[in-house]
């Protein structure tokens, strides 16, 4: 007996000994990677085979059809599927220009904020606040303003004659563009903070230079101001993208994709496929393709700024 | 001696199980709603924000007084709540103990998770509801799917769209478009959908207190196709080769045939009517919307939408036009008749929860079909399913008073439910929803001049056999 519990220490020192040659930091790193592993990574891989999947939902809970492994039927579907083209370019026009024009308004109204000396803190809060509406109360402020009986941006538009006998979100030519604003007004101020805390840390000594050798505003801000921002810039626009691609609230409650699809963006479709249609193995495959885009245009973004820095 | 031993025993025994049942058989009414009493069951109910959901949810410490039993009501829209259900029962969850089965999503989907409540019916130490005082074709259309003889839930609303216009101005003008166009205008189904659309034009050149006669919910969604359901069946067209793909429900509904030429027609007449007649908001109103723009008082004469709006209609603090709404049924069809669409619910049990809780469950399915609170429902706004509740005298005499918003729809609601001007327009079958995703954005694309309306309605086809596997058991029977 005594041998044997010997035996048993010396394992369980060696245990020890073992376990003490792990860094520390691995131990107190793990219960966030924990965390991680659980909340992200298991969901993605779970989605990436759920794309190799038919999965329809009710019928599977009908016994009508079985879950069945279909391989790369529901990618083959996606790529072959000109309405997914659709839906593409349509996010496309959204994406373009809402990131445009809120690039250009955040970096003007961050240069402008910058210049003011009185109540800067106070115009800076009062700036950000549309940041702060949840996008469900974006879309339904949206949906009352540019109502087409009682909105007041309606009733102004019809004074002035635009859109008298059209309706805002019931035109496909003009549903889109109501978005685009709505999503301009929401988010530019979250470029421009990004763009504010920039220009407050950029360097003083290279603008008192350039003033010397009589540069005026416009040089300084395109030889300086703007190069010298791109590290910010990148990250403003790699947020937005990751963000407009994913976010749908507003489209849901307005418009729903419609009318004819023309505000159909590819996360419109994502909810059509996985919540109305229950089709959750093509849902998945809609929304892996979203993720590969976003991956794609940041690593484009970041070679584009790169480029840049190095010229 | 033996024999005499087990005659006595089994005179015992059959005197046993004689008295064991009638114990049974005797329990009072009162102790069939309290044998709960004290065990402390406390019931989830998630529902539709309806009027009759209001109803009941103010009737629930009487229902808590009657027999012990706790409800809790979660009342949320029905896209959240068909989502919520979905994943729910999807998963086996016990959560929730009474579902609101919307007809077109639920029994499809789920009819095997739902309780067979005829058990219950037929249970005499429980309280029993008359199947037979329900309008058969609600009974029919929320309470079975495909099984005949498997009763799935209890009808509890009857959401059917009802033509609302503008009594005051159909009063005022009477004369005038009497003279010009040389028939009565008054609505019903003494007109025919030519003649809605004629009314239309004539009060968007005539009418000054409107800016336009018609409105329609023609949004890109499940309103599109409700409205355009309205003058798809009006032109006699049918939506699958199954007749019971509406009422019963089906598994399979074989060949779509919304390129019939009924179909295609009456999808002409629509967009005419929608692109050149109603208000040109139209396509991005959604039921809400057009109750609104109704309710706003200047913009449209006339709609067809949800009866139980009559609550927002007739409310002075959500509604401008209090006191001036009449309802029709709709305007003939093709072949001579009204047909309304409806589109109720049944209450439902969840076979996941424990045998307690489904006996507890049936106990406020009955409850909540009884006429008192069928017409505490009334008082609310909304109609009772019940038809011995039209009969009650004090109800009669609501309705002769028109003394709550649902008295004045009341009686027209009545007709529009009886079996020959009743259609259940969505189908009922488990791959509905995305069938109905194919033909609202095709008939959006037609509405938008992106496609004729021959091209759209081949399209819907074209589609829905895909999406309901009707082309590839083709396929599979030609090889």
């Amino acid at each position: 007996m005594p041998i044997l519990k010997n035996q048993q220490r010396e394992e369980c020192v060696g245990k020890y000994k073992r376990m003490k040659k792990i860094p520390t930091e691995f131990w107190m790193v793990l219960p966030a990677l924990i965390v991680l592993v659980v909340i992200t990574v298991f969901p993605f891989i779970y989605t990436v085979q759920l794309s190799f999947k038919h999965y329809p939902y009710i019928q599977v809970q009908s016994h009508i059809r079985r879950v069945e492994w279909v391989g790369l039927d529901n990618w083959i579907r996606m790529l072959t599927d000109p309405k997914v083209g659709r839906y593409w370019i349509v996010t496309l026009k959204y994406v373009l220009g809402a990131l445009s024009c809120e690039i250009a308004l955040g970096i003007a109204a961050a240069l402008l904020l910058n210049r003011i000396r009185i109540f800067q803190d106070l115009l800076t809060t009062l700036s950000l606040s549309p940041m702060f509406f949840a996008p469900v109360l974006v879309g339904l402020l949206g949906r009352y303003m540019l109502h087409d009986s009682y909105g007041v941006y309606s009733y102004f538009a019809h004074q002035l004659g635009l859109f008298e006998n059209i309706s805002i979100f019931g035109d496909g030519r003009t549903a889109l563009l109501a978005l685009i604003a709505l999503d301009i007004w929401e988010w530019t101020p979250l470029v421009t903070i990004i763009v504010l805390a920039g220009l407050k840390s950029l360097p003083r000594e290279p603008f008192e230079a350039v003033s010397i050798d009589g540069a005026n505003a416009w040089q300084r801000l395109w030889y300086l101001t703007l190069p010298m921002l791109k590290p910010v810039l990148l990250v403003a626009l790699i947020i937005r993208t990751m963000d407009i691609l994913r976010y749908f609230v507003k489209f849901l409650i307005t418009t729903r994709g419609g009318p004819a699809d023309a505000t159909k963006i590819v996360a419109i479709a994502v909810y059509d496929q996985a919540f109305q249609a229950w089709r959750m193995g093509y849902a998945a495959t809609l929304t892996l393709s979203m993720l590969i885009v976003t991956i794609v245009l940041g690593i484009v973004f970041v070679r584009f700024f790169a480029g840049m820095g190095q010229e | 001696m033996k024999l005499r031993k087990k005659i006595l025993l089994l005179t015992v025994t059959v005197l046993c199980i004689s008295f064991l049942a009638g114990a049974i058989y005797a329990m009072t009414e009162e102790e069939k709603w309290t044998q709960f009493e004290g065990k402390g069951i406390t019931l989830n109910f998630l529902t539709e924000d309806t009027p009759a959901a209001g109803a009941i949810l103010d009737l629930l410490p009487v229902f808590a007084k009657k027999t012990g039993i706790k409800v809790n009501v979660t009342r949320t829209n029905v896209g959240d709540l068909v989502t919520k259900l979905m994943l729910e029962l999807g998963s086996g969850s016990s959560e929730i103990d009474i579902i609101y089965a919307a007809r077109w999503q639920i029994p499809p989907a789920y009819s095997s998770v739902l309780v067979d409540v005829t058990r219950f019916n037929n249970d005499p130490t429980l309280p029993h509801i008359p199947m037979d005082d329900f309008f058969k074709p609600h009974l029919i259309s929320t309470s079975y799917f495909v099984d005949k003889r498997r009763q799935i839930g209890v009808p509890h609303d009857a959401s059917t769209l009802i033509w609302f216009y503008r009594k005051d101005i159909f009063d005022k003008y009477k004369k005038a478009f009497m003279a010009e166009k040389g028939y009565d205008w008054t609505p019903g189904p003494n007109l025919n959908w030519e003649q809605y659309k004629e009314i239309a034009q004539w009060i968007n050149d005539n009418v000054s207190e409107v800016k336009y006669g018609a409105g329609h919910m023609a949004k890109q969604w499940n309103s599109l196709y409700c409205d355009f359901s309205n003058v798809f069946w009006a032109w006699g067209a049918r939506g699958f080769e199954n007749p019971n793909t509406e009422s019963w429900g089906v598994i399979f509904p074989g060949r779509c045939l919304w390129d019939s030429p009924e179909a295609i027609e009456a999808a002409k007449f629509y967009k005419d009517l929608i692109n050149n007649v109603a208000h040109p908001s139209c396509p991005s109103w959604d039921w809400s919307d057009l109750a609104e723009a109704f309710a706003k008082g200047d913009e449209i004469a006339m709609s067809f939408n949800w009866h139980d709006f009559v609550v927002t209609f007739e409310d002075p603090a959500r509604s401008k036009v209090p006191g001036k709404v009449g309802v029709a049924l709709a305007p003939k069809g093709k072949d001579g008749k009204s047909h309304n669409y409806y589109s109720g619910a049944a209450l439902a049990i969840n076979s996941y929860v424990p045998e307690d809780h489904q006996r507890a469950a049936w106990l406020f399915l009955v409850w909540q079909a009884s006429i008192p609170v069928q017409k505490a429902i009334f008082k609310k706004g909304s109609t009772p399913v019940r038809k011995s509740a039209y009969q009650d005298p004090e109800v009669r005499q609501w309705i002769a008073e028109k003394r709550y918003p649902g008295a004045g729809i009341a009686d027209v609601m009545y007709e529009a439910w009886k079996p020959e001007n009743l259609e259940y327009v969505e189908a009922k079958m488990p791959m509905f929803v995305e069938t109905l995703i194919i033909q609202y954005t095709e008939l959006a694309y037609m509405l938008q001049g992106l496609k004729t309306p021959e091209q759209a309605m081949k399209d819907i086809v074209d589609q829905v056999n895909q999406a309901t596997g009707w082309t590839d058991l083709q396929e599979k029977l030609k090889q």
